[in-house]
């Protein structure tokens, strides 16, 4: 009875071990397939700073584009106060060069790969 | 056995909710759509309130159901003795509490607004920080990031399920008692009735998660590492174990350490509900933003089954920013708007805030702001993130807004301030006797004194944020504000870029006066009763008198205040300035060209200006705009195209073809260190002998609180006259500059009649102020308006004349005013017959009277121009070569003596 009872433990925790591998695989692999997306937005030179859905687009002192996911906890930063950048729900402010000037947030803004159009219209964000 | 069986407990209630909450769950998913949350959601509570009370039974019967069953689970531990569950049921209910609260914010994230999507933001982050399977746990419970679909079936199926398992499997019951069931649903009914579900406006930039979780926001807040605060979860819910399994001392530890936590997470919570606001910062009550940052949570509107419209006018009504407003549907014939204003485009709420999500008047109308604009609600308004949050921040730095440069101007004359430069603020006034005149004389002019009224900006407005310049009332809304008799007004104002004279004209009429100098009117000390019946006589504000004069050259042209000044020079360009020549940004060498000009391509405008530009013009793209030079912005309404230079009007679009200045301006001999305005004023108002005194009975007013009292400073005038401007230096880098300047306080000031201290005396000061007088002309002043004229020279009115005696030529002069007793000169003079003054002698540090060499060589042409006539040919090569001249001067020619 007792040897019933623990084989039928260790086959449960296995059953369930085996559950949690395949869905931990099969969503990875699902994300793995459905990401590398591009982004493609108007772009705009002259605007210093633009809130690009996900993204920040900085056109000064030169074109950066960063994640506009706060590094803290990823809030979308969706706004600037005076010459920072403020997430909305902790008040972790950056730099247009993304650098971390107050917290919470402690890692810089991620920058992204992007790159422009030849006639400069159009900013394509790689991820 | 049956007693007990149906007896009322904590628990029985949170089932009943349960059942509740999935019965109104069930039914809400008919109206609710998992493609546009926010938008379904609006919907029903503006066009549906059946579902709309679904909606709300929905979400109190879960607040009470996760209410309930924390306090049944607080009742279980209170009871002593241990509990001593089987572990895999204590595992299993342990867990289910972890559930509910995953239940609970999927249901918050469901409503798709500003608050839910940077909850999700956060959960998602904070899940896939959890080591080996955090990315794939993120992407299980959330899905893609525009997608609702796996929140949507973890809410209503998993979590859902996996509750009622576990309440099952450890009550052993699936129906709460009926009575319980009654009571619950007639209960949530009711508050489901009065109180709406909360639905954030996408307006308000305080964000926060719902309640239960507003202490975790506020634990997250002070964590660089928030991540570890998911131990915080694992250590409860293994204390919740504990507490169910354990025994004595392990079992009372666990309960205790539940019980502080439990005191501290309220305690955090009411921190981040009633504290917090924009940005998480600290929001206390007495500050003037707590309303709209923190109480703005709070408000929700009641359910209205008999709307102020009709089903089909909602139904038409437009979305706008991905959201149903109730407003529209009520107004839904308001018209008059610009594009970029159109109600369709952004709302009502976005301008006049109030409740959108409401249905009936009273409460869509609560916290509404009639007249938006004013710069104390522009961050509200105007200035939200969608809008010009940009602008509205800078207006505030601007000088209008400031009134700097006249707040430390008047603090220097009444020696206060050791100089007249010091960065001030209106809002910063003191109690000082300089600061209660400014109160009682000078300051409502600024740009922060709020309109409270409606109507049209006329020539009595002060102040009025955003709406100073971009209101403007088309003849229609006129009519209809004036017929109003309390009904529907579906005319609306305009706010839009047709900045007129107009605008300018309440405040800029007063003080410089350069709105009416710029249109040819001077003042008058006459009064209203006294006015000659004649076009050559203007009645202003009812009482002040004013008579023709010159216009200004631009002004006969058709031009207006804004087609000179942009947009970083009215609005304020960010940077606190001292005084208006600083942040004044357009010279007339900006336009009137000589040689190369400076210009900018559309492609690379500054985006403001691009705006602007193409909002007034149209397609700019191929042009190139004329820069200034001082702080390199760009004039968009001016282009060079073809080698010339163009010019085209603001509002009327009118075009006109640039000139060069005359080449006796350009060149770089006598003359070169003038301003144009030196020569190219043709007139400015000047005023002489000014007091002040304090009349404690005398009816004043408080601009800064707009109400009126009793004792304020009186100014007793002397005479205002349209005269030639004065000449002085402005000395700044190691520059000098002719530049015009007035009699901006030859005044005495009574202190002792406000300190009433024997010690304070009469203040008494002499000072002359750089002026802008708009009177441009483009024929310059004459020769002799100078160099033979004792105003101009600052000696003031008198006779000055070139006396030749025994072959010695001497200039002498005879002053139109007495001498003054303060200081021995004449009542209008800035400096003495060849001499000058140093020290506190202008209302600005940088300038200063013509000094003796100055005044000694332009009385040298003085003399010869008592002879020669200023257009012949040998004054007109004095210009070039006038040293060399005078060596060749024949023996008639006698010049001055000076001793």
């Amino acid at each position: 009875m007792k040897g019933r009872r623990t084989f039928l433990k260790i086959a449960i925790t296995g059953a369930v071990a085996f559950f949690v591998f395949v869905w931990n695989k099969l969503t990875l692999q699902h994300l793995r397939t459905s990401s590398g997306k591009q982004h493609t937005f108007p772009f705009n030179k002259n605007k210093t700073v633009a809130f690009n859905g996900g993204f920040i687009v900085v056109t000064k002192p030169e074109i950066r584009v960063f994640s506009a996911h706060c590094t803290h906890l990823g809030c979308k930063i969706d706004k600037m106060q005076g010459d920072r950048l403020v997430c909305p729900c902790h008040g972790s402010e950056y730099d247009l060069e993304g650098k971390v000037l107050k917290g919470p947030a402690y890692r810089d803004l991620t920058e992204m790969k992007a790159s422009i159009s030849e006639d400069a219209t159009t900013l394509t964000i790689e991820g | 056995m049956k007693q007990k069986k149906n007896k009322t407990t904590f628990g029985t209630l949170a089932l009943a909710m349960f059942w509740l909450v999935v019965l109104s769950g069930v039914v809400l998913a008919i109206p609710f759509d998992i493609k546009d949350p926010y938008l379904s959601i609006s919907s029903i509570m503006v066009l549906n309130p059946w579902a709309s009370i679904i909606r709300n039974f929905h979400y109190w019967s879960s607040q009470f159901f996760l209410l309930l069953s924390l306090i049944h689970l607080y009742d279980h531990f209170h009871r002593r003795g241990k509990i001593a569950l089987k572990p895999g049921l204590a595992f299993r209910l342990s867990f289910s509490l972890l559930i509910i609260f995953l239940a609970m914010i999927t249901g918050f994230l469901l409503k798709g607004d500003a608050d839910s999507l940077q909850a999700r933001q956060i959960l998602q982050t904070l899940a896939e920080r959890i080591p080996l399977i955090g990315k794939s746990l993120a992407y299980s419970i959330l899905g893609d990031a525009d997608s609702y679909q796996l929140i949507y079936v973890h809410h209503i199926a998993t979590f859902t399920v996996f509750i009622a398992i576990a309440m099952v499997e450890h009550s052993r019951k699936y129906w709460p008692p009926a009575t319980d069931f009654v009571l619950s649903t007639f209960g949530t009914l009711l508050i489901s009735y009065f109180l709406s579900a909360p639905l954030h406006d996408n307006l308000n930039p305080a964000v926060k998660g719902p309640w239960y979780f507003v202490g975790f926001q506020e634990i997250l807040h002070w964590l660089q590492h928030p991540a570890w605060s998911l131990l915080l979860f694992l250590g409860i819910l293994i204390l919740v174990y504990l507490v169910n399994t354990t025994k004595d001392k392990t079992m009372f530890r666990s309960k205790r350490t539940l019980l502080i936590f439990t005191i501290a997470y309220s305690v955090l919570t009411l921190t981040g509900l009633f504290f917090r606001g924009e940005n998480w910062k600290w929001a206390m009550p007495w500050n003037e933003e707590y309303k709209y940052s923190v109480l703005h949570n709070f408000r929700t509107p009641g359910i209205d089954f008999t709307p102020d419209f009709t089903l089909e006018v909602g139904i038409a009504a437009p979305v706008v920013r991905g959201r149903k407003e109730s407003c529209l549907a009520c107004h839904n014939e308001t018209h008059g708007f610009t594009d970029s204003h159109a109600a369709q485009a952004i709302g009502c709420i976005s301008c006049h805030l109030g409740n959108p999500f409401a249905t009936d008047k009273k409460q869509s109308h609560q916290n509404m702001i009639l007249i938006p604009g004013n710069l104390s609600t522009a961050p509200q308004t105007c200035g939200t993130t969608q809008c010009h949050p940009e602008i509205v921040e800078r207006v505030p730095t601007g000088l209008m807004s400031t009134l700097s440069g006249m707040i430390s101007v008047d603090r220097f004359v009444f020696n206060e301030q050791d100089n007249p430069d010091s960065l001030t603020n209106v809002h910063q006034l003191g109690d000082s006797p300089a600061d209660e005149h400014l109160r009682n004389l000078c300051v409502r002019c600024h740009l922060g004194n709020p309109k409270t009224e409606l109507g049209p900006i006329n020539e009595f407005s002060r102040g009025g944020g955003c709406l100073a310049c971009h209101l403007n009332y088309s003849p229609e809304a006129e009519k209809a504000l004036a017929g109003n008799t309390g009904e529907m007004i579906n005319t609306h104002p305009q706010i839009s870029l047709k900045v007129s004279n107009n605008h300018c004209f309440g405040c800029h009429s007063r003080s410089g006066r350069i709105s009416t100098n710029y249109e040819g009117w001077h003042e008058t000390t006459l009064l209203a009763g006294e006015m000659p019946d004649s076009s050559n006589y203007r009645l202003i504000e009812n009482e002040r008198v004013f008579v023709k004069q010159p216009a200004d050259v631009h002004h006969e042209l058709g031009m207006e205040c804004i087609d000179c000044h942009h947009s970083y020079e009215l609005m304020g360009d960010g940077t606190h300035y001292s005084h208006q020549e600083n942040q004044q940004d357009v010279q007339c060498s900006d336009c009137h060209i000589e040689g190369e000009p400076r210009t900018i391509a559309a492609e690379n405008l500054d985006n403001e200006s691009a705006i602007i530009a193409a909002l007034r013009f149209g397609n700019i793209s191929g042009k190139e705009f004329l820069v200034t030079e001082k702080h390199k912005r760009a004039l968009i309404n001016t282009y060079f195209e073809n080698d010339s230079i163009w010019f085209l009007t603001k509002n009327t679009g009118k075009k006109m073809a640039m000139k060069a200045p005359a080449a006796v301006c350009s060149r770089n001999e006598a003359h070169s260190g003038l301003a144009c305005s030196s020569c190219h004023t043709a007139w400015a108002p000047t005023c002489i002998g000014c007091h002040n005194e304090y009349d404690a009975n005398e009816r004043g007013y408080n601009m800064i609180k707009n109400h009126e009292q009793t004792g304020s400073w009186v100014e007793y005038i002397g005479e205002y006259k349209a005269k030639l401007p004065t000449l002085g230096n402005r000395k700044n880098e190691g520059k000098t500059e002719i530049i015009p300047v007035l009699p901006g306080m030859i005044m005495t000031t009574d202190l002792k009649s406000f300190t009433n201290d024997n010690q304070d005396g009469t203040i008494f000061h002499r000072l002359y102020a750089p002026a802008a007088p708009h009177t441009t002309s483009s024929k310059g002043r004459s020769c002799v308006s100078c160099h033979n004229n004792p105003l101009a020279l600052g000696y003031g009115e008198g006779k000055l004349e070139y006396l030749i005696e025994n072959g010695k030529g001497k200039w002498e002069f005879q002053a139109l005013y007495a001498a003054d007793k303060n200081d021995g000169l004449p009542a209008d003079a800035w400096i003495d017959f060849l001499q000058t003054r140093e020290g506190k002698v202008s209302t600005r540090s940088d300038v200063f009277p013509l000094n003796v060499d100055q005044q000694q060589r332009t009385l040298t042409v003085g003399a010869c121009l008592t002879c020669h006539d200023e257009k012949s040919d040998v004054m007109q090569k004095n210009l070039n070569h006038f040293d060399d001249l005078l060596k060749k001067r024949s023996a008639k020619c006698i010049l001055p003596e000076w001793k």
